[in-house]
């Protein structure tokens, strides 16, 4: 239920999304819609275009899951990641030695990585990994 | 954007208000807890109904699907309390399901439709194990995008309570202070899950360890107890195991009729004077993450029909799926400023002897939370309060005319807010 099989239509349907990182920007109010959306979530507009999402940004806010999802090995760190010029993200980080790491404000960046293990298979997807201030 | 202020076409009443224990029932599905709730419902109509008086069933309920492998449970319900072949909708909008099929109770009585409807709300949980119950609760999440980074439920109030400490400067104390206080609530709470104060509980531990001849645990008070990760693990940090609801079986039934017909159901009706409900965006596009803007819309909305102000408000039920929910919900719903839920709860004013009581029932914390039964039992709650007829938790030196509930779906995707008055 909480994450589609890695063969499944509804997986491959979202590729764009999910690897290329294509959201969308709204040219009338500006927003930022991560997945692509057809009408701007914000204002309504059909005036839309295509949105690369950047790799980097700082972290809004994250908890330590203790009791995530049965296919992942506590303990994770999902975050929500506010993304450079707008739009944010939710994901995971990696290379943490501790979840005492991360903060909110820390910089991330991603990286592609093994998410979890599906039915034998490996997911891959986004992570964010700490950045060092410059 | 302009718009005209929505009033409802005629006033309606409750008069009559009922719940099953909440608990674990291994013995009892969705539909016996939901015939439980109406026989405690037709109990509390002062001047007695008839099953023919009811037009109409409106029922919540999140996932029979899922929880027991039931769909289509609104015709069984209607079956099971004698109501057929009376019209039997079900309404889901998640954890809110409740209190959404009391809004579309209300509006069905506001449009002339119906003069008696039925609302109801059931849920029964406990029949899967834990891990399958976190993944039905994640399908009310975006599943797509929100369950494949390993959010759980607990995970995305633990993430809101994250940034209301970096925003505010709570610490983790504050959210086991609301536990504490909903804990002590429930303890006068017949009905209620776990109708345990949290140092009974405590107590319980120290005298189980006695008994065993095994180390004596050193708890102080409360809070050194919900500090100890041993007895208090974890789950998704901020958030720990008595900052969470438990998985609950449990229904809870209202009766409600236009206003014009009320006396001849009850001597002291309760009138349902502003309902709102909002939604929102999925957690990560919305501007704040600190409070829940379709609680915010459906405040107003419900504030502006009802021609009141939160002060004017003297009690409410509101929504502790999570410790830190009910922070956000009552400055939500502007019973207390942005950032300061969590000083008002230390300084006692949310307890039953407060200024402003917040679930006394126990909450969904203590109470227990079949989740598309909650809305319909905080409804439950209100009617008893507001009738003086809490007994024990009965809030002491109030004569209480106006009352609230706040029922939130998921992480807020969908808010319901209903204001009740005594006259």
């Amino acid at each position: 239920m909480t994450q589609p099989a890695p063969a499944s239509p509804l997986f491959w349907r979202f590729n764009p999304e999910v690897y290329r990182l294509i959201g969308i920007k709204c040219k009338d109010c500006g927003h930022i819609s991560y997945p692509r959306t057809k009408i701007c979530h914000e204002c309504g507009s059909l005036n839309l275009e295509e949105y690369k999402l950047p790799k980097k940004g700082t972290v809004h806010t994250y908890c330590v899951n203790w009791t995530p999802p049965p296919t992942f090995e506590p303990p994770i760190t999902p975050v929500i990641i506010d993304l450079e010029g707008g739009g944010r993200y939710q994901g995971l980080m990696t290379e943490t030695s501790t979840p005492e790491d991360v903060k909110v404000g820390s910089k991330v960046e991603m990286v592609l990585r093994k998410v979890t293990t599906d039915r034998g298979l490996n997911v891959y997807g986004y992570k964010f990994r700490l950045v060092e201030e410059e | 954007m302009s718009r005209r202020a929505r009033k409802l076409g005629r006033g309606v009443a409750l008069v009559g208000a009922g719940m099953s224990k909440f608990g674990a029932f291994p013995d009892k599905t969705s539909r016996d807890l939901f015939a439980d709730a109406f026989t405690a419902m037709t109990r509390s109509v002062d001047k007695g109904m008839d099953t023919e008086d009811i037009e109409a069933l409106y029922v919540g309920n999140f996932s029979s699907d899922l929880f027991e492998g039931q769909g289509h449970i609104a015709p069984i319900m209607a079956d099971w309390v004698g109501l057929v072949p009376k019209p039997a909708t079900r309404l889901e909008d998640a954890c809110a399901s409740g209190g959404v099929a009391i809004r579309e109770g209300v509006i069905a009585i506001a449009s002339g439709l119906y003069d008696v409807v039925l609302v109801g709300g059931t849920e029964k949980m406990t029949n899967l194990p834990t891990e399958r119950v976190t993944d039905t609760l994640a399908a009310a999440s975006d599943t797509v995008y929100e369950g494949a980074c390993g959010f759980t439920f607990p995970g995305l109030y633990a993430a809101m309570a994250t940034a209301y400490m970096a925003r505010h400067g709570a610490s983790v104390e504050h959210f086991m202070k609301v536990g504490i206080k909903n804990h002590n609530n429930g303890s006068l709470n017949p009905k209620a899950q776990f109708n345990k104060s949290i140092r009974d509980l405590m107590n319980s531990r120290i005298e189980k360890a006695k008994q065993k001849g095994e180390p004596v645990p050193e708890w102080s008070d409360e809070l050194d107890f919900l500090k100890d990760p041993k007895a208090n693990p974890v789950v998704a940090w901020p958030m720990r195991l008595f900052d969470c609801s438990p998985i609950t079986d449990g229904a809870a039934c209202v009766l409600l009729v236009a206003e014009d017909i009320a006396k001849n159901f009850s001597n002291d009706p309760l009138y349902i004077v502003g309902t709102g409900q909002g939604s929102d965006h999925a957690l990560h596009e919305r501007d704040d993450l600190t409070s829940i803007a379709a609680a915010r819309i459906a405040a107003q909305q419900a504030y502006e029909m009802a021609g009141v102000q939160p002060e004017d408000i003297q009690i409410a039920e509101v929504h502790d799926c999570f410790t830190i929910a009910e922070l956000v919900a009552i400055e939500d719903l502007g019973f207390f400023k942005h950032g300061e839920g969590y000083k008002a709860t230390e300084q006692g004013l949310t307890a039953r002897d407060g200024s402003k009581p917040i679930n006394t029932s126990g909450g969904l914390k203590s109470k227990g939370h079949p989740v598309g039964a909650s809305g319909v039992g905080q409804a439950v709650e209100i009617w008893h309060q507001m009738r003086g007829e809490a007994g024990p938790r009965q809030v002491p030196g109030k004569d209480i005319r106006l009352a609230l509930t706040h029922n939130v779906g998921a992480t807020g995707g969908t808010c319901v807010v209903h204001i009740y008055q005594r006259r």
